[in-house]
């Protein structure tokens, strides 16, 4: 019950948070509140989001994955190869499944049997997909894909398919066993595996879940702009690293929900787009995203130790 | 000879009793006054005094949980006691300073090393208080020439360019050793100095002792090994339940008056009668054995009763425990459990067959503090409350209140943080966390270590009640009176090995201390 | 200390393999205009391991170098340029060490102070650093960087090439630092036990808020002899630098979780990742060999962590 009114105190910030911005932006640009734009925005969003899921679960567990934008950029890739090929774009998407669904066995694999820090295991990897990606790819973009495809993923298919995973998360975490276990995992690795726990297992699957849910994203982004390329996840990892400590999951484990961090999404997305919109400068985002994640660490460091001393 | 203080010190020597200069007699280095401390209520030390000559060496020893560690921990500065008083040399000492105790010049060298295994000998001994020349380069030669002075004057040899992790155990002590010299230490406190050393590293310690009085070097020498404490020490205190026994001077210290004195204690009056009648064998290890630990350890538990494992720290007890649990791999022999083999399979196939155990760590390995005590309860029940994994939670909650009221848990509600809960109340939930799944084996590690009396004989009560029920209960514990109260008989371990086996009618702490110490010790007895 | 080099010798073997073979395959390899291209061309990246090597034997670890590298890069070019700054020389040099040191700074106080942990902290700064470069240099290249900076880089003193130069003496300087004076010692010992060093009372704090700045003075060092080598400077300079330095480190033997490596082993790293670039185009893979060069150094990491969680594991039951 605790946690309930502590999840939703953190949703509450988080709103109160993304209203003042909003407020803020309407006062500066009254055009960036229109609904078109803001259509858009949300349809930019649904990716990182898809991705988000997984990885907060991840970090929850006390792990953090870093190679989210490289597994996207390698199944974009497959997505791309096996399309070219003239492979059928479901299969083609199945391929491109596959591809992230490895990619994050791999990661899963290392961390639970190898026990090696997650965050060296999946910047290595990261480098290794990226590579991979380019390597298979010759860095060059593909582009022209089935009109059909384009017209039903990039459609409200994705939203669909975001609002069921968020959903069928949230649940999960909140309501069965193995969601409950991934915050003792967080919290207490030790005790968890004393209490029968198979942390190993849950790990190497959430890897895996990782590794898939950035599939998604990429066969979603390969409807929404007609072409992939092998840098197309470049950067995604630090957007969703971002976006889920903003939205209150404590970066060393134990502590998070999925919710927060659909809200950290959507600030961190609004924020960069209006600036983007309002300044017409990338570069801003660059110092604003990290600016964030900073500002996020430190204030959730300081929010984790209060909790700690209470 | 007391020393002056301060205006200041002199106002809060009038409030507050803590580093009261104490006056001391010319001829002790130190002089322990009054020292109290309680953890939760529970008195570690209670008025304990100790005196000590310069160039003594002074034993203490006391079952597990006698204080010794408190006490020493007082000396180094990591612990403030309640109150009472420490002089050293003529001077109070400021309690609860590291730095107070090492300028004093104590120096203690813990059970578990605190080395840098990265660094070499001479670096471990002067880190921290490097020998530099020009204010900034390392003076290693003189640093080097220091050190090899040192373990000269110590009588040993030890690799001085090799990093620790390359030396053996007994080589590292001697480093600890060299540093204590190197900072001018009047008096060294060694905590189980030989537990995990050879009998040829022993002798050389021992050496290392007698040299060290024989320059004036005061020694606190605290050991479960009774025969070094009768072959070194120039007398020695005796502590049990947090209180002085007695000092006694070496002309008459013996082996066996020191068990006497150590255990002491009328022996509790057995409450439970006849032991239960045994059922089929439910937990069986054969041969089992893990490098370094243990070897060859075979024993038995039927249903319905308890089987208790005494012996002292660091005898492999624990590590035993693990290994059945599956935490830790075996090397040799197998485990089963109702006639099915799970050696090596793990914790999960473990619980599976109704194997459940009860950690010694309780706050680290046995509960997520932060979570709910409902949450701790059924940790590891989940799965079978649960209904294709989706948490039922109405049987949660009766399953939770049951348990609770069984156990008789002491919180605020289930919903609190079991952090909030006393120790007591803390190690009912780690039980209850397997009564949930009715285990058929239950092993516990420590059950009633720092848990205050009355929570203790719930506890008693509890497992005698589980054995009732049919479950077979391995109980590990360094605490006597409650192994032999709960035990149907006792296996003891001696250094990773089944030293013997005493059956309730002929167990007596005596009997059981007697096979608990040292081999050597025994053949010489 | 030295005791044990089996990790570098380990290295040093890969290493002659490698320069073996690629010299069968290509005997333009070894030249002696190739070596020294060689050398330049690994010069900044040693530069910058001596800095990661300490920071990362402490068991923490700086990723925001790449970036810091380019904003570095990017105030040297306007400082030092006349339609920009136009700045003398020693003003560009000094400025150039002291922002990179502030940098290295910052990173440090989010370590210890804000204690975020590192690797975040400093991938945050990975991205803000990056995003500052941008909006210095609005997106346009500097292309007038004056003669006596572009010496820096490009300059030979006394028959050997300034970049050169300047590595051989911040290594030669880190080696004593590391070996021969009582703050290197201590950052073997921080890592090597960190508890243990809070109980011997050792300045954990100070030390690591040291090692952070270092590693920022160093990336500024780096930068100072590595972008005038082109003659243009742009936004983009430095990106995945902080990949190739801390595979660098890794490959070199250095423990990722702190307390154990040597600067002469991350030297070999260097050499080794260093080779392995040049030899993916000498080996005539052409265009293909940038595509799988990441590929290949993140395999490399994998590797080197799981060699070491090997051997990790044989001492552990050693010291048991």
């Amino acid at each position: 019950m605790k946690a309930f009114l502590g999840r939703f105190r953190q949703e509450a910030v988080l709103l109160v948070l993304l209203a003042a911005f909003v407020a803020v932006a309407w006062r500066l640009d009254p055009t960036f509140l229109t609904p078109k734009v803001q259509g858009t925005l949300v349809k930019l969003v649904l990716e990182l989001a898809v991705i988000a899921l997984p990885v907060t679960l991840i970090v929850i567990t006390g792990g953090i994955d870093l190679s989210v934008g490289a597994s996207m950029s390698l199944a974009a890739v497959a997505f791309g190869l096996a399309a070219e090929r003239g492979t059928p774009w479901p299969l083609a998407a199945v391929c491109a499944l596959v591809a992230g669904a490895l990619a994050g066995m791999l990661n899963g694999w290392i961390v639970s049997r190898a026990r090696i820090h997650p965050l060296i295991v999946t910047l290595a990897t990261m480098s290794a997909y990226f590579g991979l990606a380019e390597g298979i790819s010759r860095a060059r973009p593909i582009s022209g894909f089935d009109p059909a495809f384009q017209s039903l993923v990039a459609g409200p298919l994705m939203f669909f398919v975001l609002a069921l995973a968020a959903a069928g998360a949230a649940l999960w975490l909140s309501r069965t066993v193995k969601g409950q276990a991934v915050f003792a995992i967080g919290l207490n690795e030790k005790a968890a595996r004393f209490s029968a726990i198979d942390v190993d297992k849950i790990k190497f699957w959430l890897y895996t879940l990782a590794g898939t849910a950035a599939a998604v994203a990429a066969v979603s982004y390969a409807a929404r702009r007609n072409t992939v390329k092998a840098d197309i996840g470049h950067g995604m990892e630090l957007d969703v690293v971002t976006a889920i400590v903003l939205g209150g999951t404590s970066i060393t484990g134990g502590r998070g929900t999925i919710g927060g961090s659909l809200l950290g999404i959507l600030i961190v997305h609004e924020v960069r787009q209006f600036v983007s919109w309002h300044w017409e400068r990338d570069e801003i985002n660059l110092i604003v995203i990290g600016g964030l994640l900073i500002l996020a660490l430190v204030a959730n460091s300081a929010f984790g130790k209060k909790t700690d001393s209470a | 000879m007391a020393a002056l203080t301060p205006g200041s010190t002199g106002l809060r020597r009038a409030l507050v009793p803590l580093g009261y200069p104490c006056p001391v007699p010319s001829d002790l280095l130190l002089e322990v006054q009054g020292l109290s401390k309680a953890y939760d209520g529970v008195h570690a030390l209670e008025g304990v005094g100790l005196q000590i000559r310069p160039g003594e060496v002074h034993g203490l020893v006391g079952e597990n949980g006698a204080g010794k560690s408190t006490l020493i921990k007082i000396l180094a500065g990591n612990v403030v006691p309640d109150s009472g008083s420490v002089g050293m040399a003529g001077a109070g000492l400021n309690l609860g300073s590291v730095q107070a105790s090492l300028d004093a010049g104590i120096s203690v060298i813990y059970q578990e090393l605190v080395a840098f295994l990265d660094l070499d000998a001479v670096e471990n001994v002067f880190v921290g208080r490097e020998i530099r020349r020009f204010g900034i380069i390392l003076d290693r030669a003189r640093m080097r020439e220091r050190t090899s002075q040192v373990f000269q004057r110590l009588g040993v040899g030890v690799p001085l360019n090799v990093p620790l992790c390359d030396l053996s155990v007994a080589q590292r002590q001697l480093v600890a050793i060299a540093r204590a010299l190197e900072t001018e230490c009047r008096l060294l406190v060694m905590d189980e100095p030989t537990a995990s050393l050879s009998n040829r590293e022993v002798e050389v310690l021992l050496a290392t002792v007698e040299r060290l009085k024989t320059e004036g070097v005061s020694v606190l020498y605290v050991s479960h090994r009774l025969d070094e404490i009768v072959r070194i020490c120039d007398s020695v205190t005796v502590l049990r339940d947090g209180r002085v026994v007695e000092t006694m001077p070496a002309s008459s210290v013996t082996r066996e008056r020191l068990i006497v004195s150590m255990v002491g204690r009328q022996i509790a009056a057995q409450s439970q009668s006849a032991a239960n009648a045994p059922g089929t064998v439910v937990l069986e290890v054969r041969g089992l054995g893990r490098d370094g630990a243990f070897e060859d350890v075979s024993f038995s538990v039927r249903a319905g009763e308890i089987v208790g494992l005494g012996g002292l720290v660091g005898a492999g007890r624990t590590e035993v425990a693990r290994a059945i649990f599956g935490l830790d791999r075996i090397d040799s022999g197998q485990v089963l459990v109702g006639g099915r083999d799970v050696t090596n399979r793990g914790v999960l196939a473990a619980v599976a067959s109704g194997v459940a155990l009860v950690p010694e760590d309780r706050q680290h390995e046995g509960l997520v503090l932060p979570l709910s005590v409902k949450d701790n309860l059924l940790m590891a029940a989940r799965e079978r409350l649960a209904r294709r994994g989706w948490i039922q939670r109405r049987a949660e909650r009766t399953k939770g209140d049951e348990l609770s009221t069984r156990l008789m848990v002491k919180a605020a509600s289930l919903d609190v943080p079991v952090r909030s809960l006393s120790g007591g109340n803390q190690q009912k939930v780690v039980i209850g966390k397997w009564l949930a799944m009715a285990p058929r084996a239950l092993i516990m590690d420590e059950p009633t270590r720092g848990v205050d009396v009355g929570a203790k004989e719930e506890v008693h009560s509890l497992v005698t009640r589980l054995a009732a029920e049919g479950a077979a209960v391995l109980l590990v514990s360094s605490d006597l009176p409650e192994l032999l109260e709960l035990s149907d008989r006792i296996l003891v371990m001696c250094e990773g090995r089944v030293s013997g086996e005493l059956a309730r009618g002929e167990a007596s702490e005596e009997a059981l201390m007697a096979l608990a110490v040292h081999r050597e010790e025994r053949a010489v007895s | 200390m030295k005791k044990l080099p089996a990790r570098e010798l380990g290295v040093g073997l890969v290493l002659f393999v490698l320069v073996l073979a690629v010299q069968l395959a290509n005997p333009a390899f070894l030249r002696p205009e190739n070596v020294r291209d060689l050398l330049i061309q690994c010069a900044p990246f040693a530069i910058m391991a001596c800095g990661m090597t300490f920071v990362i034997i402490l068991g923490e670890i700086d990723i925001s170098v790449g970036s810091m590298a380019g904003l570095l890069a990017a105030a040297l070019g306007t400082w030092a340029s006349p339609s920009h700054g136009g700045r003398p020389l020693l003003d560009c040099v000094f400025g150039v060490l002291f922002l990179g040191l502030a940098l290295g700074l910052v990173n440090g106080l989010l370590v210890v102070f804000a204690r975020v942990p590192s690797i975040v902290a400093t991938l945050g700064m990975l991205t803000v650093l990056r995003g500052v470069t941008e909006l210095v240099l609005h997106g346009e290249w500097v292309t007038d960087l004056p003669p006596f900076i572009r010496q820096l880089g490009i300059g030979v003193s006394g028959g050997v090439p300034n970049p050169v130069l300047v590595a051989l003496l911040v290594v030669a300087v880190s080696i004593t630092l590391a070996s021969l004076t009582p703050w290197g010692r201590r950052v073997y010992a921080i890592g090597s036990n960190p508890e243990a060093a809070k109980v011997r009372g050792l300045p954990v704090k100070q030390v690591k808020l040291a090692a952070f700045a270092l590693m920022g003075l160093l990336t500024g060092v780096a930068v100072l002899v590595s972008a005038p080598q082109l003659s243009v400077v742009e936004s983009g300079y430095g990106t995945g630098w902080e990949l190739f330095v801390v595979t660098c480190v890794v490959v070199g033997g250095v423990s990722i979780t702190g307390g154990r490596g040597s600067l002469w082993g991350v030297l070999l790293g260097v050499a080794l990742l260093s080779i392995i670039r040049t030899a993916l185009i000498f080996l005539r893979l052409g265009d293909q060999a940038s595509y799988w060069e990441r590929a290949i150094q993140g395999v490399l990491i994998l590797t080197a962590v799981l060699g070491d969680r090997v051997s990790a594991r044989r001492r552990a039951e050693v010291g048991a």
